[in-house]
């Protein structure tokens, strides 16, 4: 009965924590766009989506170069999750093969923005910006081997600053007990999420983000409880059979990692290769993750360190009120987009 | 003459560190991790106190992992606020200390591993805080000092569970090179 | 599994391995050249000059031959030394004949090498003293214009480290009458290769 309630408390205090300052915007921030198609000739459609980055409007915007003319104003549409800018362009007589596009004060946001180009004959080039490299060179085709290390860095970023999906592995691994189950555990979670993110990607099925966040969230309120019953040395299902809980719930993460690589007007042939160096760089991040994790607690041990019991128990309460709180602020999202 | 006037010139004048962090693309936090991981005059002090705080044994290892990152952060926040640099010699002091403790091996009590680590914190985070400043703030400063316990504990952890001989040698030769690096920028300063 | 103490476990030493590889991948990009370019120097300073590189091997190898304690004392203390050597040259005390001295040591480590020679810990320990100082004071000072002189100076004494190292392993072959053998023959070597530096100094 105590337990519940020292939940509780703890519980409370991380809500006034958490809840005072907006520091745990997990996955709120999508990547930008920016497309150019060919209209005709010298003429092109240059379309910017600005993502909302932390509810303000972007502050990075693409500069085109000096020797680019605009045609027609341009103009401005109001998403519920970014702004739209529209404009058309004159590139001029030299053409736009070897322009570069850059992307000022985007190094000082955590934003990746996909570049995608279309011209008419068919032919057409892709490639990501990232805030440490905050400019797009156009050219004709790309090596597969360049592509291949922007979707790595890509996945890779993707999980290291997806809040939630590190605290649910974390939770896992709380649970976990030897080194068997351990490896089942995360190869469970691994394949699940593989699986999903290829149907999301490929356009097999698809999930609304903000249900899709919700139970996310709730997935890592689920671990909660079952860390602590597992320090009071009590069992459960999920604590017999982690995995089952891993597969189940890396079925949603996957959808979570598929929002982190938006795939929309991207050339049929590049989809596999993205998708498979994406998940190969989400893998890479997540195992950078355990092992660190495994580590520190490795050190913990020959440290000899001896954690009072309030101590012992804060990741699991940690999980769990983490959990709750992204639930209740979720569902709430949730709500008003359904209103 | 002109080496002792040298002398108090260094220790009189702030140091003109890399004013900005590394761009890692990941956020500020990431920022002041990757920081740590660039900056040789911050790194290799954690290093070494690690490495001597792991040649003293759990306890001591335990000390400097509980210290180290409060003192930093503290240190930190002092120094942003008070807008000057630490002194150039700080880097050549840390190696040269920490670096000739590590390698002499010294059988000192525990209590020298705290105030070190409390010290080497203090100092060095004072630094940090005048190049986040302008920069990644103090969510950058928190990126700094999770890594340097980050690195603590691995570092002194991996030296208290040696068990064969020649490896904690091994250790102590790395002392002496942190060691003689130190001596090597004295002379670089005084020159 | 993160409370459960597992017997032996590589995940430490892995762990911190991995952290150092992984963080600064995405960042290099971003170091300015010069300093980046200062620590190549430092680390190929000390393999430029054949008289340095045979006379540190040559320590190496005596240590490895006089064994315990001198095999760790001598690769523990000539970094500082060295550095002693190098804060001397930089203080603009001069060092008459230095490459003679260095030609002189490697021929005098040579010996040592070659004869299996076993003085007290003293006498080795003011020999390599004399030779370090000497080094330290040709190489840790040639600094290029516009580098770093912390990452210039790591490098000297990594790389100077790992020609001890180079010494000590091929001093693994002491366990072994043959390579006892081979060991003093290349002591022999250096002590000749000595001789022709002195005599490429003096003339």
């Amino acid at each position: 009965m105590s337990g519940s309630r020292r939940f509780l408390l703890v519980l409370l205090v991380l809500l006034v924590l958490v809840g005072t300052r907006a520091t745990v915007h997990a996955h709120e921030s999508q990547p930008g766009m920016l497309d150019i198609e060919q209209l005709a000739g010298d003429r092109f459609e240059v379309l910017w989506r600005a993502p909302i980055y932390f509810g303000q409007p972007h502050p990075a915007h693409p500069e085109l170069p000096a020797s680019w003319t605009t045609v027609a104003p341009s103009t401005v549409r109001e998403l519920a999750d970014s702004q739209l800018f529209r404009s058309i362009v004159s590139v001029g007589r030299a053409g736009l093969d070897g322009a570069v596009i850059r992307f000022p004060r985007l190094e000082s946001t955590t934003t990746d923005v996909f570049v995608r180009l279309e011209r008419l004959d068919g032919t057409s080039m892709t490639t990501v910006v990232r805030p440490t490299k905050p400019w797009a060179q156009l050219r004709g085709e790309r090596s597969w081997r360049a592509s291949a290390a922007d979707y790595l860095g890509l996945g890779f970023h993707h999980i290291l600053q997806g809040v939630d999906h590190l605290l649910f592995v974390l939770g896992l691994l709380l649970i976990v007990e030897g080194r068997m189950t351990l490896v089942k555990t995360v190869t469970a979670f691994t394949v699940a999420h593989s699986i999903t993110l290829g149907l999301a990607t490929l356009g097999y099925a698809r999930a609304p983000l903000a249900p899709l966040n919700a139970t996310i969230a709730l997935s890592i309120l689920f671990l909660g409880p079952e860390i602590v019953r597992r320090w009071r040395g009590e069992t459960s299902v999920t604590i017999r059979y982690p995995w089952v809980a891993a597969f189940s719930f890396g079925l949603l993460h996957g959808f979570g990692f598929a929002s982190g690589l938006s795939t929309t007007g991207m050339p049929r042939a590049e989809l596999p290769l993205a998708l498979l160096f994406f998940n190969v760089g989400v893998e890479a991040g997540q195992l950078v993750f355990v092992f660190l994790a495994l580590a520190l607690a490795k050190a913990f041990r020959v440290l000899e360190l001896r954690w009072p019991r309030w101590a012992e128990l804060l990741p699991g309460y940690t999980v769990g009120s983490l959990g709750a709180y992204w639930t209740i602020q979720r569902t709430v999202i949730l709500l008003g987009v359904l209103r | 003459m002109g080496s002792l006037a040298g002398a108090a010139l260094l220790v009189g004048h702030p140091a003109t560190a890399a004013a900005h962090l590394v761009t890692t693309g990941m956020g500020p936090v990431y920022d002041g991790a990757g920081h740590l991981f660039l900056t040789p005059e911050d790194l290799v002090p954690v290093l070494a106190i690690a490495l001597f705080a792991g040649l003293r044994g759990p306890a001591a290892g335990r000390r400097a992992m509980f210290l180290l990152p409060p003192a930093w952060l503290m240190g930190g926040l002092i120094g942003s606020v008070l807008r000057v640099g630490a002194p150039a010699s700080t880097p050549a002091l840390s190696f040269l200390v920490l670096g000739g403790l590590v390698a002499s091996d010294l059988r000192a009590p525990v209590a020298w591993v705290s105030g070190l680590a409390v010290i080497v914190g203090l100092v060095h985070g004072f630094g940090n805080g005048a190049v986040l400043r302008d920069g990644a703030g103090t969510l950058g400063l928190i990126g700094i000092v999770a890594m340097s316990y980050v690195v603590v504990t691995l570092v002194a952890a991996s030296v208290v569970s040696l068990r064969v001989p020649w490896m904690r040698i091994a250790v102590r030769v790395a002392g002496s090179w942190i060691a003689a690096v130190g001596l090597l920028m004295f002379g670089w300063a005084l020159r | 599994m993160i409370r459960r103490a597992s017997r032996r476990s590589a995940v430490l030493p892995f762990g911190a391995a991995l952290l150092l590889a992984s963080l600064p991948i995405p960042t290099s990009a971003h170091v300015e050249r010069g300093p980046a370019t200062g620590f190549l120097t430092g680390l190929e300073h000390p393999w430029s000059g054949l008289d340095h590189v045979l006379a540190m091997i040559a320590v190496g190898l005596w240590g490895a031959q006089l064994g315990n304690p001198a095999i760790w004392i001598l690769p523990v203390t000539f970094p500082m030394v060295m550095a002693m050597g190098a804060m001397m040259g930089l203080l603009g005390i001069s060092l008459p004949g230095v490459e003679l001295g260095i030609a002189t040591s490697a021929i005098l480590l040579g010996a040592m090498v070659a004869g299996e020679v076993r003085p007290r810990l003293a006498v080795a320990a003011v020999l390599v003293g004399f030779f370090a100082i000497f080094h330290g004071h040709a190489h840790g000072t040639e600094l290029p214009p516009g580098q770093n002189g912390m990452l210039y100076s790591m490098g000297f004494v990594i790389a100077t480290g790992c020609l001890h190292a180079v010494g000590i392993a091929i001093g693994l072959l002491h366990r072994w009458p043959a390579g006892r053998l081979v060991m003093r023959g290349t002591g022999a070597v250096i002590a000749l290769m000595g001789v022709r530096f002195l005599w490429r100094a003096l003339t």
